[in-house]
């Protein structure tokens, strides 16, 4: 059988019948939008407008409405790589189903650069609808919780673009649902949305829309499991001047840091009381500003031995 | 013949293990799903738990054999066969269901936990777990990890890799490790490893136990049925459905043979046989669903369907369903054998694809039934043939690797929810050229360096040298 004598690379496209499209991994919103939104298509996770794809999946797991999609490694399918030494390779697949040796794809998207660069991506696109918008819900912490919790269980989240928990101070808590649907099931939402608040005496604010929301890039990221994630958002909104938000389906806590803080020390002393009890669990968490360390000699190794096969300073 | 020399060894070290050697016991062992490919092993242990079996693969290892883990044997890539001799490792004891966290949305279970079985006990928690391949009956969760199985209703949720929180393996030297766990990160590992062993089909390390994700259970369906004289209309619905908001959880599709072999069974269903099949599923919250479900039945419709069928009601809606499950237990009625290839491919290459594969079937004498996931695009041709018969097994094998070489050259991939296994490891140096490949090889190299987990699977340069 003939053997590939070179590497085989994603050219940029739109399949406007699959719904996948090769983009620029520099690309921002607006520039995936102008390819996507002609063609009744969107990519969901965007963090931040102004930002490229490439920081944003480097910097979190996640975005809002990953509540609704999963995480950037179930949306994005297939890559082109660039090594450190500029070599070159197709990481993944432009159909989205795929089982075709070792997951190379998830595994790189989750190193923060530390084996090279997304050059390209094809990005998983989902149908775009004339409607939606955005529910807050205010009130009492512990009834904004039990919106938060009868949500999560009932087979509504699938349906819901995101749904957070924002909060910046003890004291301070709001309930926002992300909405993206065709406008005649508008109403269906808001219907539903209203009587969970009723029951539990929330206000409920209503801003139509398209559903997205967009909280910038967060300076650290938790990852916990969903019964936890909204006091883990509790814990960090008590040191002062720091935002937080619980994405609560993917179970994941965005952290905002206040504007000239030292940025790594800060982050250093929130996650290391905290880092045991995450890992426990199996989770963990990552930051723009600190690299998280090796796990021992095991890993170590590893790694070494990674970096070797793939030809890249370890 | 009860006693080797490798199972006495085996029992001074670890006395009480179920260790199997005669050949009456290992005939059951010697096949998967792609069972005209044999290969007997010469000794399987069924250990009694993770522990157990963490011992029997370190004694394994210290002996150099080749070393395969075996769940329920339902895959059909001929991945857990000793195809390099050695020993198969049944995990039908690791059957725990550990926890339910319904607050967390999470379950912790061995990898010998059936796939119904574990559907069965989160009933009551009104939680379950999607990925629902159709020997879900039998296959175990192991199985499913090993080779990222997916399913009917995967299109809109995701394949298993979308649902593995965390993995507990046994390493090659025999020792536990955790990657993950039910919050679904990296553990205190800087790396996601767990990426790597997902899909991996038993080539890296041996699977205990593992964390999985749940999900709310759907509070209603609707399922579609629908007929169509020709590709060009099928084809209208597929991509009307597959961009439909109501982003439906199911889209099969069944090619007129397929139709016409229920059709022509105690099975048929009174289907026009010369038609192409669209069942689909949405589900949800019933306020939403029930808007939805004339809107779908809509875009089926108006692709060119006369006789679109749907329903919300359980018993009307296994019967829309029953011609796409009936068909694969029906196969062995036309031949003894069948090999289903498990391609993925652009949607709009569907037409290219079923011609070819029609074509190079009828020039070659074998029948051919094609089902596929069509909101995936992930097409599996049933190619019915005779391993007794001279020439019938190299005349599918030689359609099959056509078939992946246009699947690739249309921008498929090859395979979408079966895995690799030593069926398809042949077409691997088609996938990736040389950087890639020695990325891929890397892999192997960090943990099973000299192959000796699942030997001559997924590279067929896996060859273990003991």
């Amino acid at each position: 059988m003939k053997e590939l004598d070179h590497e085989r690379f994603f050219e940029p496209f739109i399949d406007e019948v699959d719904g996948v499209a090769c983009v620029p991994a520099s690309y921002a919103d607006a520039d995936i939008a102008r390819i996507t939104s002609p063609l009744g298509w969107r990519f969901p996770l965007i963090l931040d407008e102004e930002t490229s794809l490439s920081a944003q999946v480097a910097s979190c797991f996640s975005a809002p409405s990953s509540s609704r999609f999963g995480p950037y490694c179930d949306n994005i399918v297939g890559m082109n790589w660039e090594l450190p030494d500029r070599r070159r390779v197709r990481v993944g697949e432009r159909v989205v189903k795929s089982t075709t040796g070792y997951d190379i794809l998830r595994f790189l998207l989750a190193t923060d650069g530390r084996f090279g660069r997304a050059t390209e991506y094809v990005l998983r696109l989902r149908p775009a609808c004339d409607g939606g918008g955005i529910v807050f819900f205010d009130g009492p912490q512990g009834s904004l919780e039990s919106a938060a919790t009868e949500l999560m269980h009932s087979c509504y989240i699938h349906w819901l673009e995101s749904m957070d928990w924002l909060t910046t101070g003890p004291q301070d808590a709001r309930l926002r649902i992300g909405i993206h649907c065709p406008q005649d099931e508008w109403p269906i939402f808001l219907m539903h949305l209203d009587s969970i608040a009723k029951g539990r005496g929330l206000l409920t604010t209503v801003t139509e829309g398209n559903g997205q929301v967009f909280d910038g890039l967060p300076d650290l990221v938790l990852k916990t499991t969903p019964d936890r994630v909204i006091s883990l958002a509790r814990d960090m909104a008590q040191y002062p001047g720091v935002r937080s938000i619980a994405l609560c389906a993917p179970a994941m806590v965005h952290v905002y840091l206040p504007s000239g803080t030292e940025a790594a020390a800060v982050v250093k002393k929130m996650v290391w009381p905290l880092a045991d009890g995450l890992h426990s669990l199996g989770g963990g968490w990552k930051s723009r500003h600190v690299e998280c360390p090796l796990f021992g000699t095991d890993e170590a190794s590893w790694v070494k031995s990674l970096a070797k096969e793939w030809g890249v300073a370890a | 013949m009860t006693s080797t020399p490798l199972r006495d060894r085996l029992l001074r070290k670890i006395p009480n293990v179920r260790a199997l050697v005669s050949p009456a016991q290992l005939a059951g062992y010697d096949a998967d799903g792609l069972g005209y490919k044999r290969f007997v092993p010469d000794l399987v242990v069924i250990p009694s738990d993770a522990a157990e079996l963490a011992r029997v693969v370190g004694f394994l290892h210290g002996e150099r054999v080749p070393i395969c883990l075996r769940g329920a044997g339902t895959s059909l890539s001929g991945g857990p066969v000793a195809a390099q001799g050695g020993a198969i490792i049944h995990t039908s004891r690791l059957r725990a269901i550990s926890k339910i966290c319904p607050e967390g949305l999470w379950c912790e279970v061995e990898c010998g936990v059936n796939l119904n079985q574990l559907d069965e006990a989160l009933q009551p928690s009104g939680l379950c777990y999607p990925p629902d391949p159709s020997s879900g009956p039998v296959c175990t969760i192991g199985g499913n990890v090993a080779s990222n199985a997916g399913g009917a209703h995967c299109f809109r949720y995701g394949v298993t890799s979308n649902y593995v929180l965390g993995v507990e393996v046994v390493m090659l030297d025999g020792t536990l490790r955790r990657f993950g766990g039910p919050a679904g990160g990296h553990g205190p590992w800087r790396e996601d490893w767990k990426r790597f062993m997902i899909g991996s089909e038993g080539t890296l390390c041996a699977f205990t136990r593992f964390w999985l994700r749940l999900t709310p259970r759907p509070e209603k369906v609707w399922t579609f049925r629908a007929t169509y004289p020709d590709l060009q209309s099928t084809e209208r619905a597929i991509h009307g459905l597959v961009r439909h908001p109501a982003f439906p959880v199911a889209i099969e599709l069944m090619d007129p043979r397929a139709v016409a072999l229920v059709e022509t069974s105690s099975m048929a269903v009174g289907l026009p046989q010369d038609h192409f099949l669209i069942v689909a599923e949405i589900d949800g919250p019933a306020a939403l669903v029930d808007r939805r479900a004339e809107s779908v039945a809509q875009v089926l419709r108006d692709a060119g369907s006369a006789d679109v069928l749907f329903s919300d009601d359980s018993e009307m809606r296994a019967k829309l369903f029953k011609a796409r499950k009936a068909m694969g237990g029906l196969l062995g009625q036309v031949r003894p054998d069948y090999l289903v290839q498990d391609a993925v491919i652009p949607k709009r290459a569907l037409a290219d694809l079923l011609g070819f594969i029609y074509a190079e079937a009828d020039r070659a004498g074998i029948p051919v039934v094609t089902v596929m996931h069509a909101g995936d695009g992930n097409l599996h041709p049933n190619f019915l043939f005779d391993s007794r018969k001279p020439g019938d097994l190299e005349k599918v094998e030689t359609i099959s690797k056509r078939l992946m070489m246009r699947v690739l050259n249309v921008g498929g991939a090859l395979s979408g929810e079966h895995g690799i296994g030593n069926d398809k490891s042949l077409y691997m140096g088609m996938v990736f050229g040389p950087t890639s490949l020695r990325m891929q090889w890397a892999v192997p190299q960090v943990f099973n360096p000299a192959h000796q987990f699942n030997p001559l699977k997924v590279f067929p340069e896996r060859r273990f040298a003991a």
